[in-house]
């Protein structure tokens, strides 16, 4: 394959660059959710016992198929970059894209924040040398990914995918190495997860686990701010985001079987690195080192993928003038939305020296549940507007409203599970949305074109 | 070793961090603010497209 | 129905509007850390008799903890640390006040909004 590009500006037009595939999509969306497996689900043990952890793994699983499933139909059709902002934009209403679109960018900033901790505090807990701090290793996971993205996306998601897949290798590596098939060698899942403390609080700890087990994928749905990027969008994007979400289950599940054999729940349940922990466990110095490294390359992905859909969400509400139009610039010769990307640099810089992984994570997860929830009433209103048949539709999902019903219940549940431990703060970030929602409509919006935003050509919606 | 590592790790931050600042002038200052911004929605197919597989 | 024209806003507006998104972005996420309210209800149910057996742990728990290079006693403020789950229905019932209104704010006046949308885009043609 030989990719010929054209001068960098085409007569007086400067778009982003369509270069990727599926393979593209699939490092992008695993990418970002991969390090879940390696810190973050293991908090879902804390807030309710080992075997809590595994029923959300599941049930969560089935949460995110939904949304993979759902995200897949509207995408593969409202093909733009900005993913649910652009399908919030077509289907509801400006307001609601506009709140979708900080949705995202809080999600992926604050997960950018929490794997750049992670990556820092993992080597300064290798190092284990007196007086060493991780500011230095977040500072440059940052930044080097940042400039990394900046100069371009083909190369930015190459690097994803070959170290994505290294990542995921070593998990396989780390399963199989310890003779899943038989139980009291190195696994003792018998011993560790009995009748006793399998669900050390009762049921109510499984709903509070919910809130944890929205990290084993948190970040799926992102594969769809490639889409502007994406050679064809309809036929990449559906298979690349289901690919990963099946890549993930299977992750997910040997993640926990291979852990809870190998550690008590109360201690899974404070480690920051659970696949890390159990490489040691097994005694041997190569898995140790292995699941190490893949440590930190599981987060350096997620951090890379998670710059690259942010500054694409960012740079889409400047494009529209949501936001000033500055943000909406192109990089003449490296296509990449520059300022955006620069933009987001310090900010995220800021929120990993100042805050700590745990608030991080809650954060992420919070705007990641209300995006969720959007998700859900977006795709009933999808169909009623726009019927099967209406218009041409890359891949159209099953089973329709049972995913989209599912999908809200969950969300509902999950909501509940972050009142028991996080609730002030859901509280204070529904009102800052509520109260930078105002501000748009009663003030903003007016420097908005009206008919401009509405770009897909489709037909006048049912009902209107 | 590993504090040396740290300070290479902060080393190549401010470098590239300095040549992002660079480069984002430059471009700022070579193009006209109306080619920056002139990606729209959904156009992208007549402009992009130009590539051969 | 007429094109909208919307003003062009100068330069000072512009970044005045991206400082009060970014002033309020840094105070939702901070003004929950600086108060207080962040972090869940942890608290530790301390016990007397700091042994394996006392903490829960059968043989084959305490082997990995010793591997991990834990004591009974340094293991204890981990063991014990026990999430108390009491739901304060007060905060429940204004939580979900909070969102529903939210969301029923949010799908009202986008829908108004996207009436205009509609309007411009397929009938000026």
């Amino acid at each position: 394959m030989t990719i010929t590009l054209e001068p960098t500006v085409h007569g007086d037009r400067v778009s982003l660059l369509r270069v990727l595939g599926p393979a593209h999509v699939w490092a992008l969306g695993v990418g970002i959710v991969l390090v879940g497996e390696f810190t973050g689900w293991n908090f879902a043990a804390d807030k309710g016992g080992a075997l809590a952890a595994l029923i959300v793994c599941w049930v969560v699983g089935l949460l995110y198929t939904s949304v993979a499933m759902i995200d897949s139909e509207v995408t593969s059709t409202v093909a733009a970059a900005g993913g649910q902002y652009a399908q919030a934009k077509h289907i509801v209403g400006p307001l609601m894209a506009f709140n979708v679109a900080l949705f995202l960018v809080f999600a992926y900033t604050m997960l950018e924040v929490s794997d750049a901790i992670l990556l820092g505090d993992t080597i300064v807990a290798k190092a284990g040398v007196e007086g060493l701090t991780h500011n230095s290793f977040i500072a440059a996971t940052i930044v080097v990914l940042a400039w990394l993205n900046y100069r371009g996306v083909l190369m930015t998601l190459n690097v994803n995918f070959v170290i994505t897949a290294i990542a995921y290798i070593s998990i396989v590596v780390l399963f199989f190495s310890v003779s899943p098939w038989t139980q009291g060698a190195v696994l003792k899942l018998n011993e560790l997860v009995t009748p006793d403390n399998a669900l050390p609080y009762g049921w109510i700890g499984v709903i509070a686990a919910f809130q944890f087990g929205i990290w084993y994928y948190l970040g799926i749905e992102g594969t769809t701010q490639a889409a502007e990027e994406v050679r064809s969008p309809a036929r990449s994007l559906p298979y690349g985001t289901m690919a990963g979400m099946i890549t993930l289950l299977i992750a997910a599940a040997m993640t926990w079987y291979v852990c809870a054999s190998m550690m008590p729940w109360e201690y899974l349940g404070i480690t920051y690195y659970p696949l890390w922990d159990a490489g040691k466990l097994t005694g041997s110095p190569l898995l140790e080192n292995l699941l190490f490294i893949a440590t930190l390359l599981a987060a350096l992905a997620s951090a890379n993928g998670c710059i690259n859909d942010a500054a694409r969400a960012w740079f889409s509400l400047g494009r529209d003038r949501y936001l000033p139009t500055w943000f909406s610039a192109v990089h003449p010769k490296y296509r990449t939305p520059y300022r955006s990307i620069l933009f987001l640099l310090p900010i995220a810089l800021a929120f990993a020296f100042i805050a700590d992984l745990n608030q991080a994570i809650t954060f992420s997860i919070l705007s990641g549940v209300l995006q969720y929830t959007f998700m859900s009433i977006n795709i009933v209103m999808f169909r009623k507007k726009w019927p099967l048949g209406s218009i041409r539709r890359g891949y159209t999902h099953p089973f329709h409203p049972l995913p989209a019903i599912v999908l809200f219940c969950l969300c509902v549940v999950t909501f509940f599970a972050i009142f028991l431990g996080f609730g002030s703060q859901l509280i204070a970030m529904v009102a800052f949305y509520f109260l930078i929602s105002l501000w748009f409509h009663f003030y903003r919006y007016k420097f908005v074109r009206r008919g401009d935003q509405f770009t897909m050509p489709w037909p006048k919606p049912q009902g209107y | 070793m590993w504090m040396a590592l740290s300070y290479a790790c902060w080393g190549i931050s401010i470098v590239l961090a300095l040549w992002m600042l660079y480069d984002w002038f430059k471009v700022d200052t070579t193009f006209s603010e109306e080619v920056l911004t002139s990606s729209r929605e959904g156009e992208l197919e007549a402009v992009s497209e130009k590539h051969r597989i | 129905m007429s094109r909208y024209t919307p003003p062009e806003q100068n330069k000072a507006g512009q970044i005045f509007d991206i400082v009060v998104v970014v002033v309020a972005i840094f105070v939702a996420l901070w003004l929950p850390l600086k108060m207080g309210l962040a972090g869940a209800a942890k608290s530790i149910d301390a016990l007397d008799a700091k042994t394996w057996e006392a903490l829960g742990q059968n043989p084959t728990m305490a082997s990995i903890w010793e591997k991990l290079g834990y004591t009974p006693e340094t293991a204890h403020d981990i063991i014990q640390n026990r999430f108390h789950y009491v739901i304060d229905w007060p905060t429940l019932i204004i939580m979900a006040a909070v969102l529903i209104g939210y969301f029923v704010f949010l799908f009202r006046a986008s829908d108004r909004e996207y009436r205009d949308v509609i309007n411009e885009k397929f009938d000026d043609k």
